[in-house]
This record gives C-alpha cells, sequence and structure tokens, in this order.
C-alpha cells in the first residue's frame, strides 16, 4: 500500500490555470491589491467577475485602475469609499464597505467590498478581498424598511397597539403605543399576561375572559372586548381589544396570539354622555307631555266649563242668575290656581341657573318641623331624626325647604287613623350619593297600581280633603332640576318610604 | 222611541255637575240624576246596591278623576256587568283631546259607546238622550 504525499490534483495543468478556473466560477469579484509606501495602490489581480461587477474587463480594470473612480463609482460614495480603505489600512483592520455605483448596462447598484490587509515585511500592505452585488438585498431591505414604517405609522396615526401573547410563556409583547395608552414611556416591552391583567378594572375582566372563551370555542371569527384599564396617573383608559390566535401546537390548541389595542376613551366619554344626554330629554319630554296635560285637561275643563256657563246663562231664569254668577267666581278661581301651578312648573323648568349653596340637612329639616309643630302635635306624630349634625347639601335653600315640606305634609296627611303616627328621617350614602330617607307607617299606596301616576300632576289616590295632587309632582320636578332623583318604596295600610337622592357632582 | 230615565254622573268636577243639571233643565230633559265625585264612588254605590237599584239607563264617565279614573272604573264595572240584566250605556266624557284617551275608549268597545269632549252642548245632549229602538 503506498499513497501519494501530493496528489496531483490538477492533472499536469498549471496552479495557476487550476486556481483561475476555480475563482472565475465565484460570481464575486475576487482582488488583491497592494499599496507601496511610496503611497501608491494597485489592483494586481482580479477576477473574471469584474466583468459582471464593474462591467470592465480584466486587463482594463489592472491596467486602469482609475477608471473605477472616474467611470464608475457613484461620485457621492467615492470620498466615503477612500476613507474606509484608507483606515482598514491605516489601522490594519477588516475593510467593509458598502457603495454604489453606475454601470453602464446594468445601471445603478449596490456593492458590498470586505477585504483583508496584511502587511508584509517590507512594510507593503496587501488586501485580499472580494466585492459582492448587493443591490437585490438592499432592496429587499429598503422594501422592508418601508412596509415596516408603514405599517409602524399607521398605527400611530390610528393610536392603535400591538400585542403578541406567547401562552406557552404567558408573557406578552406590547408595543409602544399600547405602553404608551396605560401612561408608561412609549416603548416597546415584554411582560408576563398579570401586568396587564393586573390593570384591567374588576368589573369589566368577567366580560373580557367570556368574550376570549366564546373566540376560543371558534364562536366568533375573530376576538374583540372593550374594557377599562388603568394608567399610571390613576384614571382608567377605555381600550378596544381584537385579535386572533395564529400559532398552534400539535393537537390544535393555541399557543401564541396577536392582536390590536385602541384607545377610544373619547369616544366612549361622548357615547356615554350621549346616553346621558338621552335620559335628560327622555325625561325632559316625559316633564312636557305632563305640562301638555294639564294645559289640555286643566285649561280645558275650565275653559269648557265658562262655555258651558255661558251658554246656560242666556237661558236662565232671573232667579238662578246669581247661583250662576258664583259658580263664574268659582271657575275664575280654579282658572287662578291653575295658572299659578303652571307658572310654579315652568319656572322649574326653564330657570336656567339656579343658585345652589351648602345647606344643613339637619338644620333645614328642624326648621320644616318648627313651622309643621302644630300638625305633628295635632296628630300625635313620633318624629326620629338621625341625621348627622354636620351633614351638608348642596342645593337650592327654598328647593329644599319645599322638598321636605312637602314630604313631611305628605306623611302626616296621609297617617293611618289605626295606629300612632311615626315619621323618621335617615341619612345615609349610596354609592358616593347623599340620601334621604324620609319613612312613615301611614296608609301606603299600591305601587302597582299607581307607580307611573304617582308624581304626574293633579293625581291623588287617597279619599282626602286636602289632597290636591300637586305636590309630589312639583318635588320631583324640584329634585330632578337639582340633578338627583326620588325613589318610592310603599305597602299599603303599611307605610311610605321615599328616598331623595341629592346630587353633589356640580 | 225610548227616553232615558235615569242617569249617573261621575266627574269630580262640582261646577261641571252644576251646569249639567242646568243644561238638563234648560233642554226640558227629565231625568233621575245621581252624581259621583269619582270612579270609586260610583263603582262601591253600584256594588252595594246592585240587589236592591236599578242600574241607570245611561252613564256619563270622566276620564281624569282622582283615586280611580275613568279607565279603574270601567275595568272594575266589566267584571260586575256581565251579572246585569240592564246593561247602561255608556259614554266617556273628557276635557283631553289625547288620541291616546280616545283610542283607548275603543278598547272597551261593546262597553262605551262614544267619546265627548267638554264642553258639553245641546246637540250633544239630543244625541245621548235620544235613542233609536233596538
Amino acid at each position: 500500500m503506498k499513497f501519494f504525499d501530493l496528489p496531483d490534483i490538477h492533472d499536469g495543468e498549471s496552479l495557476n490555470a487550476f486556481y483561475k478556473k476555480l475563482l472565475d466560477q465565484v460570481p464575486d469579484l475576487i482582488f488583491k491589491m497592494v499599496w507601496k509606501a511610496d503611497n501608491l495602490y494597485s489592483v494586481v489581480f482580479a477576477s473574471e467577475s469584474v466583468n459582471d461587477i464593474y462591467e470592465l474587463s480584466v486587463e482594463t480594470f489592472l491596467s486602469d485602475t482609475d477608471i473605477f473612480f472616474r467611470e464608475r463609482i457613484y461620485p457621492e460614495d467615492a470620498e466615503g469609499f477612500i476613507a474606509a480603505m484608507e483606515y482598514a489600512k491605516d489601522t490594519l483592520s477588516r475593510w467593509n464597505h458598502e457603495y454604489r455605483v453606475q454601470l453602464p448596462v446594468k445601471g445603478l447598484r449596490w456593492m458590498r467590498i470586505t477585504a483583508k490587509p496584511e502587511q508584509q515585511r517590507d512594510g507593503t500592505i496587501c488586501f485580499y478581498g472580494r466585492v459582492s452585488d448587493v443591490t437585490e438585498q438592499k432592496d429587499r431591505e429598503r422594501e422592508i424598511k418601508i412596509s415596516e414604517e408603514r405599517y409602524k405609522y399607521a398605527l400611530q396615526a390610528a393610536s392603535e397597539g400591538i400585542w403578541d401573547w406567547d401562552m406557552k410563556s404567558n408573557t406578552v409583547y406590547f408595543s409602544a403605543q399600547s405602553m404608551k395608552i396605560i401612561g408608561k414611556e412609549e416603548k416597546e416591552a415584554v411582560v408576563p399576561l398579570s401586568f396587564w391583567r393586573a390593570r384591567m378594572h374588576p368589573d369589566d375582566i368577567k366580560g373580557h375572559e367570556q368574550a376570549r372563551k366564546t373566540y376560543f370555542k371558534g364562536e366568533i371569527p375573530s376576538f374583540e372586548n372593550i374594557y377599562r384599564v388603568l394608567n399610571d396617573s390613576g384614571k382608567y383608559r377605555w381600550v378596544l381589544s381584537r385579535g386572533k390566535a395564529v400559532g398552534y401546537d400539535d393537537t390544535g390548541n393555541p399557543v401564541r396570539a396577536i392582536g390590536t389595542h385602541k384607545d377610544i376613551t373619547d369616544m366612549k366619554e361622548k357615547e356615554l354622555q350621549l346616553a346621558n344626554t338621552i335620559n335628560i330629554i327622555g325625561s325632559q319630554n316625559n316633564r312636557l307631555s305632563n305640562f301638555a296635560h294639564i294645559v289640555s285637561h286643566n285649561l280645558r275643563s275650565h275653559a269648557g266649563n265658562l262655555k258651558m256657563l255661558i251658554d246656560i246663562f242666556k237661558g236662565a231664569k232671573e232667579e238662578e242668575k246669581q247661583e250662576m254668577l258664583n259658580q263664574l267666581e268659582a271657575i275664575s278661581d280654579g282658572l287662578y290656581v291653575t295658572i299659578i301651578h303652571l307658572k310654579e312648573l315652568v319656572d322649574i323648568q326653564f330657570e336656567v341657573k339656579i343658585m345652589k349653596e351648602k345647606l344643613n340637612l339637619r338644620h333645614y329639616l328642624k326648621n320644616i318641623l318648627n313651622i309643621l309643630h302644630n300638625e305633628i302635635t295635632k296628630h300625635g306624630v313620633n318624629v326620629e331624626i338621625n341625621i348627622p349634625l354636620d351633614v351638608t347639601v348642596n342645593y337650592n335653600p327654598a328647593y329644599l325647604e319645599s322638598v321636605l315640606l312637602n314630604f313631611t305634609t305628605n306623611a302626616i296627611k296621609y297617617s293611618s287613623p289605626e295606629r300612632k303616627p311615626m315619621l323618621s328621617f335617615d341619612f345615609e350614602v349610596i354609592k358616593g350619593v347623599k340620601v334621604l330617607s324620609v319613612s312613615d307607617n301611614g296608609l301606603g299606596l299600591d305601587l302597582k297600581k299607581h307607580k307611573n301616576s304617582l308624581f304626574g300632576m293633579y293625581k291623588t289616590f287617597h279619599k282626602n280633603q286636602n289632597s290636591r295632587g300637586i305636590g309630589l309632582f312639583i318635588t320631583k320636578n324640584q329634585v330632578e332640576a337639582m340633578g338627583g332623583k326620588i325613589e318610592v318604596y310603599s305597602e299599603v295600610n303599611k307605610g311610605t318610604t321615599f328616598k331623595i337622592f341629592f346630587n353633589e357632582d356640580d | 222611541m225610548k227616553t232615558i230615565k235615569s242617569l249617573y254622573i261621575v266627574d269630580d268636577d262640582k261646577i261641571y255637575h252644576f251646569l249639567f243639571k242646568n243644561l238638563l233643565k234648560q233642554n226640558d230633559i227629565n231625568v233621575e240624576t245621581t252624581f259621583f265625585c269619582n270612579g270609586y264612588d260610583a263603582i262601591e254605590f253600584i256594588r252595594k246596591n246592585k240587589d236592591d237599584v236599578e242600574m241607570p239607563d245611561l252613564i256619563l264617565l270622566d276620564v281624569n278623576m282622582p283615586i280611580m279614573n275613568g279607565w279603574q272604573f270601567l275595568e272594575e264595572y266589566e267584571k260586575m256587568v256581565k251579572d246585569f240584566d240592564k246593561k247602561p250605556i255608556i259614554y266617556m266624557i273628557s276635557s283631553s283631546n289625547s288620541e291616546v284617551d280616545i283610542s283607548k275608549s275603543k278598547d272597551f268597545d261593546g262597553l262605551v259607546k262614544d267619546y265627548y269632549l267638554k264642553p258639553i252642548c245641546r246637540e250633544d245632549l239630543e244625541k245621548m238622550f235620544v235613542l233609536e229602538e233596538v
């Protein structure tokens, strides 16, 4: 057995010819450049690829290297090219540089040069390197960059953030825009899912879970949910979150989901405002129709009586006429009272700005009870007051007096003859709103029958001489004009509780 | 021709009671008239006396009244009327020209014959009090 210690791999052809053939296969331009101490650069070798790369023959390129600077390199890039070359030579570090060339056939192309400088003993420096055409790569890079920018700026303009949820590690990528929603620096972040979850409004978590389940069950084509998220200033922002699962494991369970965040707080606030406005308009409408009812019914009934009276007056006998004049007076009185009531109502409805003051509730109630002292003693009413000494409400003084007076007189008026009247005033705060309850143990009323008409004008439900049916209507209007509301609880022959909600907002 | 001999007026307006009485007198309509101030008084009277007092020929019923209004009266009355031999004609009389009220009176078809708007005049009376023989 015997091995050649140097196998003849080129079958007798010259080593030069052998390497040249190999090098000519490489699409990149392979070159050797030499720098001598007299600051002269010369290209001593270039592979055939120079025909493609620079559209120059090897001979031209070697004998007239300067042609590269005169006719090939993009003028703006020449300076940078030379600087990079000098730097590599001075520091003997790898020369890496990208530049453009203007070729006669192929036009503008991007090139990348990379070469290694090696210093010889005599001080000359040899560069061994290559030049590659990177135009296509550059184009792709630019396309990606444009596409990324388009995406980024579009999302920014739409104020939409991106989330990317890795379900295996339970971490979420949040884009800068998403982080901005919660008041963080506008910088993307990868955080545990709980980071975001902890900021969600407790009332919205259930709905969010539900939406997610519905989506993963395949009942809807994409996930969508609106919820509130706490920002760093302690305020909740409304967020519209949409997404889709984009990755599944072998068993078909989702492992990755991607979606967007949109801050819709402004929209949501307008929506809530609108709903509020609709409520106000709705109740205004109710009052208006009640108003129309009074005008229709009460004024018409007086006018009708008047017309009938005049009709029969014409045919009446002399002795009957005096009685008819008495009736005329009664009609006139009734008409007058109705007009007073209408005026009262119009005043409440159309007062633009009603003056409000901080009023001590207990103090005002005591005053009313003093005014009603005789009535209370006469009926033997037991009055209980559970209002802290320092409770104040922001209210119009005349309205507060009127409201307290009305509920108190009502309670006394409709007391039951069968038991000792009890009247209690209790103060509490319900969900941040101050509430006064006025409870009695009187006749009570059937709310099923009367609830809708309870606060209507001229509605009375009891056989009582003093009933005018105007009090509750005016009272309700006053409470609502102050931005509050009234709730009523009642049981026949047990008693009635009215809850007055004060509005402290403004 | 059959004439109306007895009449219930259910209306909370005392002045209207007086005026109606005089209107009847001036038109020489001789009818036995009973006045009620609201639906509750009327329905209680009917309930208590249904075995002793014959129902009237005609009931003129106001819509808006305290305690029990005209509609609530009709609901109660509807429950009782099937036991009566004599079924009175009922007219709704109101100052309210609201479409809601007028169409509601049509819901009591068979009970309520017509809806009259106040004030009541001689022509209305003639229509109400002159009956065609059935």
